[in-house]
């Protein structure tokens, strides 16, 4: 405890002087989803300024990456957002290969399957990272059962990813020309159609489960008291802090390159992006930590949408890399961004047309959006912190890098 | 008044409204896996399936390896520590043969006749001089001392999956360590690997190897396994 110097000699005449007293949460609160240290300057029980302090995870992505070929660094941005790992991988590689297709010399084309299974791959890892966004948020708020539920599920999407790639978190699974043949997925094989039939059998279990989440948690009038017109966030607030995907959509903007600027196969798919709406009767406002929840649980819907299309389909034909010898992109410079689960997820990559790159840029969601925290919980109470941290869904992996 | 009622009212309801699901689980069986308890250590035998292509453990197929240095080149965090040194012109450690991975598991070596040919495998093969073993995780006995060998095997048609042609070793390597205390399990090694030598366990022997020793996870993968004890029991008895 300590405190600190009055400046504002006003404030002493209009009413008692009381300490202003400083208080560390974090960087081992189980809460702050992560290392996050906040720094609290309190009034009694009012935050006064809330002052993260980032940097317990940092890794040094950004220099290491200049230190390893391009196919090595992919490992690396398993480690940003380790809840969504496949779309980090995805967000890397898009941006290699829009440089390398800058080759001209070079015909370079994804094949059709890969880019199905990437969508399909990610579209549920989207599912489990929301899922997991949902569990601890109810957590926060002091609910432990969706928690538990949350993470069942999870962890049959976690079986699911294991199968296809090895691994259960860090999946390095999508490469540079297409994704990963560690383990086989044949064409039209028995393996193939019993890991379709899998995911089948997931999506026909979750589909009904997320309608019971949203009985369960979000209508629950405890929950709903505690994140209603918590820490609003107006849509211009929201874009000039730079908050992206469902922060921005718990603002009421309607915006989410998936399909408005749709890279990959996005534009084949019929999808709705759902934006958060005033609900009087209710008591949501837009922006509110409520409504950017709300936007979470309704895009799993979307996501089942999306994967329930692809399956209908079928897996097309054909190989799964492209024909690379050797990731050697020519000089240039890029920045592509795409839809992670928890905003907009760029890469800039500066190369010299070696096979290591000069600089690689990662633009964190995450980071972004807990830049808006400091103004979102001025004049909030303590236990409003929780709300807020919950609800901009922050990884501290991906913030610190 | 009224509001204060109605508020009461609601969150009673929402929350009756909750425990109509959380009840329903009692019912349902369980899906938590009591790990250490429900867990067999002595034999072994895990609650759940690990599918195959998991990538534990590092390993290395010693006798296979021919110290191309590929996986430690591509290692992003250099947790392959190779150090090998090239036999004198002439000199090579056995001669080259043919490696037939079947379709349930097994290996067989020998020799092809007329092996440089691209191979049809739904046609029967020929080898002669073979030896078999099971499986491609198990740590293998040298050649010599395998029970079948020297025979003439005829494979039927279909039942080969691959055909690999193991080339004679001119490398002799002093050392193969791998550091899995390092390793981040990227998988990328074991795809560069020209003889698929190097493979990730995908059994529980791959999964849990914790130790409280940071320096037993340096896992050597040296002459010693692959050239016999002769050579350390010479350095005993120099001692």
């Amino acid at each position: 405890m300590e405190s600190t110097q009055q400046t504002e000699s006003r404030i002493i005449e209009l009413k008692p002087f009381t300490d202003e007293m400083i208080v560390n949460m974090g960087p081992q609160h189980p809460s702050t989803h992560g290392v996050l240290r906040l720094e609290l300057r309190l009034d009694g029980e009012i935050v006064r300024e809330a002052i993260p302090h980032i940097g317990y995870l940092h890794r040094c992505f950004e220099k290491h990456s200049e230190n390893l070929s391009y196919p090595q660094i992919i490992p690396f941005t398993d480690r940003m957002d380790y809840v969504a790992a496949m779309n980090q991988n995805w967000g890397f590689c898009l941006a290699v290969e829009k440089l390398l297709e800058a080759d001209e010399t070079k015909d370079f084309e994804v094949p059709e399957r890969a880019e199905y299974l990437r969508v399909l791959i990610c579209e549920l890892n989207r599912i489990a990272s929301h899922l997991l966004s949902f569990g601890t948020y109810g957590m926060d708020i002091g609910a432990f059962t969706p928690f538990l539920y949350a993470f069942r599920d999870r962890e049959r999407l976690l079986l699911l990813f294991e199968k296809v790639c090895g691994a259960r978190l860090t999946y390095n699974y999508i490469r540079i020309g297409g994704v990963s043949e560690i383990i086989p997925l044949e064409p039209g094989s028995v393996a193939e159609q019993n890991y379709l039939d899998e995911i089948e059998e997931f999506l026909d279990y979750f589909e009904p489960k997320i309608d019971e989440y949203n009985d369960l948690l979000t209508s629950n009038s405890i929950f709903s008291e505690r994140t209603m017109g918590v820490a609003v966030m107006p849509a211009e607030m929201a874009i000039s802090y730079g908050a992206t995907g469902p922060n921005l959509r718990g603002s009421g903007v309607d915006w989410d390159l998936r399909r408005d600027e749709p890279y990959s196969i996005y534009d084949r798919f019929e999808f709705d992006v759902p934006v958060a709406k005033d609900i009087p009767e209710l008591g949501a406002v837009v922006g509110d930590c409520w409504s950017r929840y709300k936007v979470r649980m309704d895009e799993m819907k979307e996501s089942v949408k999306i994967v329930r299309q692809i399956l209908a389909e079928g897996l097309p034909d054909g190989p799964v890399m492209a024909d690379l010898k050797a990731v050697r992109p020519p000089q240039g410079e890029i920045y592509f961004r795409s839809e992670a689960p928890r905003g907009e997820l760029g890469f800039y990559i500066v190369s010299d047309g070696t096979p290591k790159p000069v600089r690689v840029k990662g633009r964190s969601p995450c980071f972004s959006a807990l830049s808006a925290l400091q103004e979102l919980s001025r004049g909030l109470m303590v236990a409003d912190i929780i709300a807020i941290i919950g609800s901009i869904d922050i990884v501290m992996g991906e913030v610190d890098r | 008044m009224d509001k204060y009622i109605r508020n009461i009212y609601k969150g009673v309801y929402t929350v009756l409204v909750g425990m109509r699901i959380t009840i329903r689980q009692f019912f349902e069986p369980n899906v938590t896996h009591q790990y250490p308890y429900e867990h067999d250590f002595e034999k072994k035998q895990n609650v759940r399936e690990i599918p195959k292509g998991y990538r534990g453990q590092l390993y290395n197929r010693i006798e296979d390896c021919i110290g191309c240095k590929k996986c430690e080149m591509i290692c992003p965090v250099d947790c392959i520590t190779i150090e090998g040194t090239k036999l004198p012109k002439g000199e090579q450690l056995w001669d080259s043969m043919n490696v037939v991975h079947l379709k349930d598991g097994r290996e067989i070596i020998g020799l092809i006749e007329g092996s440089d040919k691209k191979l049809n495998l739904d046609e029967p093969i020929t080898l002669t001089n073979t030896t078999s073993r099971q499986g491609p995780q198990e740590v293998i006995d040298r050649l010599e001392e395998s029970g079948d060998e020297n025979r003439t095997q005829t494979i039927p048609g279909g039942e080969a999956s691959r055909v690999v042609t193991r080339n004679p070793v001119v490398f002799y390597l002093d050392q193969f360590d791998i550091d899995m205390s390092l390793c981040m399990y990227c998988g990328l090694c074991t795809e560069v690997c020209p003889t698929e030598c190097l493979t990730m366990k995908d059994t529980l022997e791959g999964i849990e190897y914790s130790s409280f020793d940071r320096n037993d996870l340096i896992f050597e993968f040296d002459k010693q396994e692959m050239y016999g004890k002769d050579e350390t029991e010479e350095v005993e008895a120099a001692d």
